[in-house]
């Protein structure tokens, strides 16, 4: 078993508060991502469950015991570094079974689990290697392995891709992912990249600015975000938001184009931003009209930069589009698609 | 691109350190070789190609003296000097106030002019006079005052304390900077893999600043091999030769006995011996530096 519960977590240095009182429940085997952007304090959380950092005030729980004032090493904790930290003067052998060697495991016993870690991450012809003679994917999976030995309730992972090319950190992405659905160890994974968090996580936590702004599935990040923040950094390309009023019922433009319907609630000349996935966008012979800006063909789909009462907004299609820059396009918005954001304190409306 | 001459420019710019180099370098020590095997008597040369010196020295009864006293100054020396500049280094690596201003603090020693320091110590260890060996008296640690210069079986020991304390803060100094040089990620690694204070010293720190460690044992071992005036200063050798060491000796036979022969002799043992050990220990630290574990 191993879940984590955070309690009011808070983290000052001096008087500069970075966590404001984070709360947070890891279930059994759940694959948790915190995202956000730099400075968010994500990493800070991690390192704090880890033990590497104190806490100013909080409660941090495993399994309801609280855990915060043993040392890392009492935790049960393991960690996967961003910069994978291997102890360059030892095989990945040795690496992998640092940890058993200082619990004072015998020599035998020591083999048998790294060679089962190893053949689990296909490491096991790269045993003898010098993480200097290894490549950036496999010392990324040499670092896993050195957690995987140690089975313990948690698994934390600090930004783990980021020094990887674009294509391996696909691969790895999946990769960690099986190494989850195949071990079912709670995991805590820390990352700035959205399509990571989104792909990955059987929960998302965003953070900004050391407050949770939302957590919940991915799909219900991405279908009912609760604010802006939230809206504009879970998915790619991002979603558009354009100022706008309540008019008899009806959002629209300031230039007057009609963007959907408007709940009831929401009185007459209410200023509101909306905000619209460039999926739910569809070309039409009627609606707002607009100037094609940009196309960007993707080859599965077509990503069109649109410009509207100056501002920009882009669609994506999976039809092939045969308009060229300057054309004058109508579009529409995918019923019940339309996102409404207070103006003011940026909070979801509908 | 003309290769030939390109050669030749080349040669042309390592012409004068290769000229310094045999001037100052190989020179004085080839000098010295063909002195050793030629038979000097009162300054004067008396024929080449002779093993007579070496035979001589040999036959000297001082000469195994000298050699116990030349071990203990270098090989204690070295290791001590190394092992306290370690631990003082560690020390100053820890980030707080209070050691960054002891690094700089530290050098102190290390910027002192030899003399200076020798006087001071001189004085600080007399038998009678000296405030080291009263303070101990008036404490009561010792019934009288010990004369640390002047008792045969302190002397050479005393100097090797004098000795650490002039070179170590260089050796603490490049350790604390090896040491802060450590990945931090690593020391975390190893925090969560579960190890302690000790293990993460042993099993990580230690690893990484190899390097530098056999760069400092064997630049402190050159250094009290060629230190002359800290010893001769404080004890000229004595009591009765009790601290007679390569150096000392050298200087004596040489320039107060005039034997050219014996002395350039010994010299020639003293670097054979000299390039015997560091050659050895290079060869036993040989993972460390040779700029990477894999072979």
């Amino acid at each position: 078993m191993g879940s984590v519960t955070l309690n009011n977590i808070r983290k000052s240095y001096g008087a500069v508060e970075v966590l404001h009182g984070i709360d947070l429940q890891v279930d059994d085997g759940e694959f948790t991502v915190l995202v956000g952007p730099s400075g968010c304090g994500k990493s800070t959380l991690l390192r704090a469950i880890a033990g590497l950092e104190t806490i100013s005030d909080g409660q941090i729980s495993l399994d309801n015991e609280v855990i915060n004032h043993l040392p890392p090493k009492r935790r049960d904790i393991a960690m996967v570094f961003q910069n994978y930290a291997l102890y360059p003067h030892m095989t990945v052998a040795k690496n992998m079974g640092f940890s058993l060697r200082l619990a004072k495991e015998s020599k035998s016993e020591i083999d048998r689990k790294v060679r089962a870690a190893a053949g689990i991450l296909d490491l096991v012809p790269l045993l003898q290697r010098y993480p200097k003679q290894l490549s950036g994917g496999q010392r990324q999976r040499v670092a896993m392995g050195r957690a995987i030995v140690r089975d313990p309730e948690v698994f934390l992972f600090d930004e783990p891709l980021s020094n990887l090319d674009a294509k391996l950190r696909v691969q790895m992405r999946s990769e960690i992912k099986e190494l989850h659905q195949r071990l079912g160890t709670t995991t805590v994974y820390v990352t700035h990249d959205q399509i990571e968090a989104m792909t990955m996580a059987d929960k998302i936590v965003v953070m900004r600015g050391g407050h949770v702004e939302q957590m919940g599935s991915p799909l219900q990040l991405y279908d009912r975000p609760v604010n802006v923040f939230v809206a504009g950094f879970i998915g790619s390309p991002a979603m558009n938001f354009i100022d706008a009023t309540v008019q008899n019922g009806t959002v629209i433009t300031p230039s007057g184009a009609i963007l959907g319907p408007a709940p009831d609630s929401l009185p007459d000349g209410s200023a509101v931003t909306a905000g619209i996935r460039p999926e739910d966008i569809f070309l039409s012979d009627s609606g707002a009209e607009t100037t094609v800006g940009l196309i960007e063909p993707t080859g599965a789909e077509t990503q069109l930069t649109l410009r509207m009462d100056g501002a920009s907004l882009v669609m994506t299609t999976r039809d092939r589009v045969t308009l060229s820059p300057g054309d004058a396009v109508h579009i529409r918005v995918t019923e019940g698609k339309l996102r409404l954001f207070d103006t003011q304190s940026e909070a979801a409306i509908w | 691109m003309n290769s030939s001459s390109d050669r030749w420019l080349a040669y042309f710019m390592i012409l004068p350190v290769v000229a310094a180099v045999l001037a100052f370098v190989i020179g004085p020590t080839w000098d010295v070789a063909t002195l050793s095997l030629t038979q000097v008597v009162m300054g004067q040369e008396r024929g080449f190609g002779t093993l007579g010196n070496f035979r001589a020295l040999a036959a000297d009864p001082m000469f195994t003296l000298v050699l116990k006293n030349t071990a203990i100054w270098i090989l204690g020396g070295t290791v001590l000097c190394v092992l306290t500049g370690l631990a003082v280094g560690a020390f100053l690596a820890i980030d707080s106030k209070m050691t960054t201003g002891l690094r700089a603090l530290i050098l102190l020693p290390w910027v002192m002019p030899d003399v200076v320091t020798a006087m001071a110590w001189k004085w600080m260890l007399h038998g009678q006079v000296g405030v080291i060996g009263s303070t101990m008296q008036s404490v009561g640690l010792t019934e009288q005052q010990i004369s640390f210069l002047g008792d045969p079986d302190l002397v050479m020991w005393t100097l090797v304390v004098v000795l650490i304390w002039r070179k170590m803060p260089l050796v603490a100094l490049i350790l604390c900077a090896a040491i802060r040089s450590v990945p931090n990620e690593q020391i975390e690694a190893s925090r969560m893999d579960g190890a302690n204070a000790f293990e993460r010293f042993r099993f990580v720190v230690i690893p990484n600043i190899a390097f530098s460690l056999t760069a400092v044992t064997v630049i402190s071992m050159i250094w009290i091999t060629a230190e002359f005036a800290l010893p001769w200063i404080m004890t000229g050798g004595g009591p009765a030769n009790a601290s007679q060491i390569m150096s000392t000796y050298i200087y004596q036979q040489s320039f107060e006995f005039f034997s050219w022969g014996v002395a350039s002799a010994m010299s020639v043992v003293n670097l054979v011996m000299l390039m015997v050990i560091v050659a050895l220990y290079l060869y036993v630290n040989r993972r460390s530096w040779a700029s990477g574990a894999a072979s």
